[in-house]
């Protein structure tokens, strides 16, 4: 029971480790970019030097200040290599701090372990402060890494850009948004995204709405036709717009008209970058509160004489809020918790039911027994009762 | 694990290679010697170029190469990665369940870091004692902690708690380690009392006094675990937490723990329903049994050994003479509806009527 599951645990981590080494990934890449361009046009660049050189058109003076001028573009590409070798750096020291973190988990034995708690507590502050970061609130993740030193377990910086885009399309710009995808566009085509398109859309509407036709009509011209392959249906629609005033009640001009729009697209750029950066789509932390209450909730939770304060569904201002809509734990298995002592029954703990058909641990019983010259008072409906009265109750 | 470890380490030694001997300078010490081959014989321009042309080409093309591997051992690693980390979480979410409730999760966060005595992450509530020792024992002072330790050490002792021997522990490793030795010789007094519960590791820590001033490279050294204050704090306030009626841990923490261990279940539980065409989030009971730990179980549950159903209102536990215990239905059954039926427990020889078993309450 208290034995660990080492691999079942180890494979929900995929995108702690996931997450970095793809950063690492697309900085070579990005490196790699600068070296071919740069090297490639060198070359060219010294193949001509070398013919003009041959044919006498350049003296040796001139070609020692072209080779001097290939010099200094080297030296150029050297300082921006450099800058983007740091963030490989950072991102393949991040991934080597948390395959160390992971092997940590590996050797733990036991779920009762002060190492698993501690473990526990790492995790716990992981995902919640990738909850904050999702939720906008960078500022508490960034005090909360640094207080528990987890920085090298959590990505803060890569929210910041796209705090940015978020802010932009909150303003109701697409401009930083269109320029994200022209950033990332193979990797969007990648997962079939249409976030371009949708901002497109979305641009297009903004002019219809201000009846700026002409303008909206050239926009099309431009903008809107390369989709017309997949997208015919949408564009015929934004189209219509042209005919329909922003007051329309209309369908589908009122829907496309309407502003909360913007918050779609809020939400599509939302999980187009997850995506792209490995991060899930919702929150670690929803997924695991619902599965941990729904394991917890049972039907005894929402009724206060049953309530138990260690309980986190007894609480009925936060997590029981949350549980309501959960599905109920189910058992197979008999557990009994003594109402006294909060301990389990079992061989070593009898269960003992007394007179009136309430039943406590046989420690808890015996305790106040000796306290208070062999009665029991039951705490529940307050009968005394002799402790020589109790007896045995089998669970099988 | 390890061999995952053990394969990243080899792309560290790569990119280290590529950073310590990097490529370019190699390009610009060539053209630098062919400028300066060029300032020496002029005459030579022609050849001097076509050499350099050739020698350009060859390093470029050893650092592309390089390059390329280093990146292309990076997207092998990275496809590893996914071979290994295989649970895909998202399949167990309900994404609408906790719909309109961001303002309650925020709350329910913004609590646990309140008791962690961590106020600017969360806000700031009460400034209660707890707090004050938790700040002391945060500059290792165990002072107050020890203090409220020892005032409520019965009750402490009642939920078998160790703190106060935990501490008295880290004050005593603290004078070890700053090779206070007179002092830590006369604070073992207070270990004393402990002796019986926790002989085995008093043993232990008189032993440290044969190695101070160099205790870190003796067998002793792992009493001296840099997170040690952690787990103190920790137990602490989970203790206090317990003493005042608070839940002894953060309802949050449970949660999360919990859930971590129920993840992997409830995803191949999803990944079944969903290709039934069914979503688990809305079952009013999971169709699985998720197994908790003793100290995260809070409520009695029962459910009949005879028919395996779980104990409600209308089915309730029933104890017959002998002391076991089975539901309601299922005493119906044995009995053949008649209440003054004689039949045998299923689980002894002896033998009772239905009318003589009772209800009890867990």
């Amino acid at each position: 029971m208290n034995k660990l599951n080492h691999d079942q645990l180890l494979s929900l981590e995929h995108p702690f480790v996931k997450i970095p080494v793809e950063k690492f990934r697309s900085s070579l890449r990005t490196s790699q970019k600068h070296i071919e361009k740069e090297i490639g046009n060198l070359t060219d660049k010294i193949s001509e030097i070398s013919k003009k050189s041959v044919q006498g058109s350049m003296e040796p003076s001139q070609v020692e200040a072209a080779l001097e001028a290939i010099v200094n573009r080297l030296s150029t590409l050297k300082r921006k290599l450099k800058d983007i070798r740091a963030d490989e750096v950072l991102y393949s020291q991040r991934t080597k701090v948390r395959l160390q973190h992971l092997q940590d988990f590996a050797t733990i034995q036991t779920l009762d372990s002060d190492e698993y708690a501690r473990w526990s507590r790492v995790r716990l502050n992981r995902i919640v402060i990738d909850y904050m970061l999702r939720d906008g609130f960078r500022g508490p993740a960034a005090l909360l890494a640094k207080s528990e030193h987890i920085e090298d377990f959590v990505d803060i910086e890569l929210f910041a850009q796209s705090a940015k885009v978020e802010e932009a399309l909150e303003r109701q710009s697409c401009a930083e948004c269109l320029q994200w995808c022209k950033e990332n566009n193979s990797n969007l085509k990648k997962i079939k995204s249409t976030l371009e398109f949708s901002l497109r859309e979305q641009e297009f509407i903004e002019l219809a709405r201000e009846r700026r036709s002409q303008e909206a009509i050239a926009y099309a011209k431009k903008h809107l036709t390369p989709w017309q392959e997949t997208h015919m249906k949408e564009i015929s629609h934004v189209m219509g717009l042209l005919a329909f005033p922003p007051e329309t009640k209309c369908h589908p001009y009122k829907r496309l008209y309407d502003k909360s729009r913007w918050n779609d697209l809020i939400a599509q750029f939302r999980s187009n970058n997850f995506a792209l950066q490995f991060f899930t789509p919702e929150p670690l932390l929803n997924v695991t509160l619902q599965a941990g209450l729904s394991s917890l909730k049972t039907p005894m939770c929402y009724q206060p004489e049953h309530r138990n304060a260690n309980c986190p569904v007894c609480d009925p201002e936060t997590l029981g809020a949350l549980a309501m809509d959960l599905p109920l734990s189910h058992h197979f298995n008999s557990s009994i918790v003594c109402r006294i002592s909060g301990q389990i029954m079992n061989e070593d703990n009898l269960p003992m039911a007394l007179p009136n058909g309430y039943v406590y641990s046989y420690n808890a019983l015996t305790e106040m027994a000796s306290l208070n010259d062999g009665k029991v008072t039951c705490p529940r409906t307050g009968a005394v009762f002799n402790l020589t009265d109790v007896k045995k109750v089998f669970i099988s | 694990m390890e061999q995952y470890i053990k394969d990243f380490d080899k792309v560290l030694k790569k990119q280290r290679a590529l950073e310590t001997n990097d490529p370019l300078d190699r390009l610009i010490a060539i053209v630098n010697k062919a400028k300066e081959d060029i300032r020496a014989d002029p005459s030579a321009a022609n050849t001097s170029l076509a050499v350099l042309g050739k020698s350009f080409k060859s390093v470029s093309n050893t650092i592309s190469e390089e390059q390329k591997e280093l990146q292309s051992s990076v997207t092998k690693y990275s496809k590893a990665l996914d071979k290994k980390f295989t649970a895909d979480a998202m399949a167990a979410i309900n994404p609408h369940a906790f719909d309109n409730k961001e303002q309650i999760l925020r709350k329910t966060i913004a609590l646990h870091y309140i008791r962690q005595g961590n106020f600017e992450v969360g806000d700031m509530f009460a400034k209660a004692k707890m707090f004050d020792i938790v700040a002391a024992l945060k500059n290792n002072d165990l002072g107050p902690a020890l203090e409220w330790a020892t005032r409520h050490r019965n009750e402490l002792e009642k939920r078998s708690s160790t703190l106060e021997y935990k501490l008295h522990r880290q004050r005593y490793l603290q004078l070890v380690e700053s090779q206070q030795t007179n002092e830590a010789i006369a604070y073992a007094k207070q270990i004393g009392y402990f002796g019986t519960r926790h002989k085995r590791e008093v043993q232990r820590l008189m032993g440290c006094l044969m190695f101070i001033g160099r205790i870190h490279k003796s067998p002793y050294a792992d009493l001296f675990a840099p997170n040690a204050s952690d787990d103190i704090q920790h137990m602490f306030t989970r203790d206090y937490c317990s003493l005042i009626g608070l839940s002894q841990e953060s309802p949050l923490y449970v949660s999360l723990t919990v859930g971590t261990q129920a993840m992997p279940t409830m995803i191949k539980m999803a990944t079944i329903m969903k290709a039934k065409r069914t979503e688990w989030s809305q079952q009013s009971e999971l169709p699985v049994e998720i197994n908790l730990t003793d100290d995260t179980k809070f409520h009695s549950i029962f459910a009949c050994p005879v028919s395996k159903e779980q104990a409600t209102e209308e089915n309730p536990p029933m104890m017959m003479t002998c002391g076991h215990v089975i539901c309601k239905e299922s005493l119906q059954k044995l009995c053949r509806g008649i209440n003054s039926h004689r039949f045998k427990c299923p689980y002894c020889p002896q033998e009772s009527m239905a009318s003589q078993a009772k209800n009890v309450y867990f």
